[in-house]
């Protein structure tokens, strides 16, 4: 079904509302012209029929055998023929009408002392016959009148009204077509603004400019509801942030002295040396879910500043997956580029896409059996990479909410396995959004999860 | 042993450090602000120096400058702050080295350790277009005989450029051979130092002409 189009709509308001408008005014203008012009013809006719009745009438009385010329010069005068019917014969034949033409019923209702008029059409053409009894002598004139001029004008008439109604409709059309451009930019600038402002941009505003007061007035409130909203994150994602500061310094402390205790291990009791060994487990967790809450309250602000490099992505998927390999003392992983891919540049933050690999591969490593390869490949606008591991999958309900910050997946309820800070793949999505990209979780050929990271190629010369 | 000096201003973190650099076998001089680190370091000349950014009085980045305008020191800056500006701007007044808060005891020791135990490079004299680079002795003459003033990691750099023969070495290359590090690899370490370099080798370093950007690979030395 097709979307409701304002439009759309509009135009088809305008446009029909004209078309209906000007074909019903021409419709009423043809049929009063037609009117008026037919009955003037009528009346016109009619007189000269009665006047020229009178003439067969005293020429019959005068001189019968001049009858023939007279009805001859008539019809060379006028564009009428005339046709004397008497004693139920024809007296007289016409070149420009056949006594056929006249019907036996009006010559009878003639002969009964009635003038008639009647309107006929016959080989193509139209006729008005009129018919004048002169009882004295028991004959019948009849007149029939050729149509042809007032047909052509009222055609004439209908050629000019038609085409006035179809320019009044194009013209409708056409301003339909202004009006709703005019009546819905400010509308499409808004819908732009706010998915500008949906994607990180958060600095769009709509510009107040010269508009209708309206307009200015959604765009003013459109702002001042943009400019708050931002103010509020703003000033939760600081929050978040000042709470991961403060923690690093105590923690720093804390790492620092769990070194030291780790090397004065050996004058411990056993129950020292196990507090000991469960304090650094969970320190390093508590360190890597304070670094990741930083690092997602900043990219939250849309503070993150990101260094957005135009990089080959081979070397970058290649260099990035072997520092996270050595960086989380996990087996190397084989990285595949397609020969198509192997030109391609991307734009990236270089640290934060280690990071991004980093997490990936952890997460494999962690909870998947490891990694089992890094596939490159490009497609007509970007480039995808796959990372796939050799684990049981993720299930279908859980492809989307595992992206979520803090999400505890079924596999995960295990307390044994449930050593993430659970913020991983959040800041994985949120790089990769910022990238441009997207990522989404599939299942690989073997049975186990594809993190699928889709990068826009990027042109240009690479750093 | 090797002397050490921490500027830092919490004492909690400054006792760690002493505690666990002390633990390793280091002698250490710690300061909690940058001028008393400075005047520690003129009368104890430490072999390494790790300096916090946030600090009363001059901050980090004014106390490696002063640290850097006397002496050849690895400076490692510890920092809370990581946002690549702070990063930049900590190797541009002349740190060697970036670790951000809280940091992986094991990781800074393992970087503290690799700035102490550089070797010499195999690298022999060579001329880059009025310059004459003498790596026996360390320095770099320009034509006239003045020496032009490079740091121990930008002097690295620049001789294991040249000791592979015009061949292409990326950023992971250089991390391993010029900071001896095997995976804590962070890639603005290099392309700062590259860029201080080339402002003091290149006649325009905007459009260097000896050290080289390789598209997608790393950097080369053209000799």
């Amino acid at each position: 079904m097709l979307r409701r189009s304002l439009r759309l709509r509009l135009v088809f308001t305008f446009g029909v509302g004209a078309l209906l408008l000007s074909s019903l005014f021409a419709s009423l203008t043809y049929f009063s012209v037609q009117r008026l012009l037919v009955d003037n013809q009528q009346q016109t006719d009619l007189r000269e029929t009665f006047a020229n009745a009178a003439l067969v009438r005293s020429t019959l009385y005068s001189s019968p055998p001049a009858l023939g010329a007279l009805l001859n010069s008539i019809e060379a005068a006028t564009n009428s023929s005339v046709l004397v019917h008497t004693h139920h014969q024809w007296l007289s034949t016409s070149h420009g009408a056949a006594t056929s033409d006249v019907s036996e019923e009006i010559v009878h209702a003639v002969d009964n002392g009635q003038v008639l008029h009647q309107t006929i059409s016959t080989r193509g053409e139209l006729f008005f016959i009129v018919g004048v009894p002169i009882p004295a002598v028991e004959t019948q004139v009849f007149e029939v009148f050729r149509l042809y001029r007032l047909e052509h004008s009222l055609k004439t008439l209908a050629l000019v009204l038609g085409l006035g109604a179809l320019v009044t409709s194009v013209i409708g059309f056409g301003g339909g077509l202004w009006v709703s451009r005019r009546a819905v930019r400010p509308l499409l600038n808004v819908s732009r603004a706010a998915a500008a402002i949906a994607d990180g941009e958060l600095t769009t505003r709509l510009l107040v400019g010269q508009a209708d007061q309206e307009v200015q007035q959604l765009t003013e409130s459109f702002n001042t509801m943009v400019s708050r909203l931002v103010a509020r994150m703003e000033r939760d994602a600081r929050f978040a942030s000042d709470v991961s500061h403060e923690l690093r310094s105590p923690l720093t402390t804390l790492t620092t002295t769990v070194s030291v205790l780790e090397q004065h291990r050996d004058e411990l009791s056993p129950a020292g040396r196990e507090s000991l060994d469960l304090l650094a487990a969970d320190l390093s967790i508590f360190q890597s879910l304070v670094d990741d809450l930083l690092e997602i309250a900043r990219s939250d602000a849309g503070s993150l500043a990101h260094v957005i490099e135009i990089v080959p992505v081979a070397e970058l998927v290649r260099q990035s997956t072997r520092s996270a390999a050595q960086r989380l003392r996990i087996a190397e992983v084989p990285v595949e580029v397609s020969e198509a891919a192997s030109a391609l540049n991307v734009g990236v933050d270089r640290r934060r896409f280690e990071r991004v690999m980093a997490n990936l591969l952890g997460n494999a490593a962690h909870y998947a059996g490891g990694a089992t390869a890094v596939r490159v490949e490009s497609t007509n606008s970007h480039v995808t990479i796959d990372v796939d591991d050799a684990g049981p999958g993720v299930p279908a309900d859980e492809r989307e909410s595992i992206f979520q910050r803090f999400f505890r997946g079924r596999a995960a309820h295990d307390r044994s396995l449930a050593r993430g800070t659970g913020l991983g793949l959040a800041l994985v999505r949120d790089h990769v959004a910022a990238f441009g990209g997207t990522i989404v979780v599939l299942e690989s050929p073997e049975g186990g999860a594809r993190f699928q990271l889709e990068l826009p190629r990027r042109e240009g010369d690479a750093e | 042993m090797s002397r050490i000096l921490i500027v830092e201003d919490d004492d909690h973190i400054r006792s760690a450090l002493r505690l666990m650099f002390e633990g390793e076998g280091f002698d250490v001089d710690d300061a909690p602000s940058g001028e008393v680190g400075v005047a520690l370091f003129n009368r104890m000349r430490s072999d390494v120096a790790i300096v916090d950014l946030m600090l009363p009085g001059i901050s980090g980045f004014d106390t490696c400058q002063a640290l850097r305008s006397t002496s050849d020191v690895p400076i490692v800056i510890v920092s809370a702050r990581d946002e690549t500006a702070d990063v930049v701007l900590g190797l541009e007044s002349g740190a060697d080295d970036y670790v951000t808060k809280p940091f992986v005891p094991a990781e800074l020791l393992a970087r503290v350790r690799a700035h102490l135990r550089r070797r010499p490079t195999s690298a022999g004299s060579f001329t880059l277009g009025r310059l004459r680079v003498i790596p026996d002795e360390g320095v770099v003459r320009d034509h006239d005989g003045t020496e032009l003033h490079l740091t121990s990691t930008e002097f690295r750099l620049l001789t294991d450029l040249a000791s592979v023969n015009g061949k292409v070495l990326s950023r992971e290359d250089l991390l391993e051979r010029v900071w001896g590090y095997d995976y804590f690899g962070d890639s603005r370490l290099v392309d700062v130092h590259i860029r201080r370099l080339r402002m003091k080798i290149e006649p325009d370093p905007a459009n260097p002409s000896f050290l080289v950007t390789v598209r997608g690979a790393g950097y080369k030395l053209v000799l």
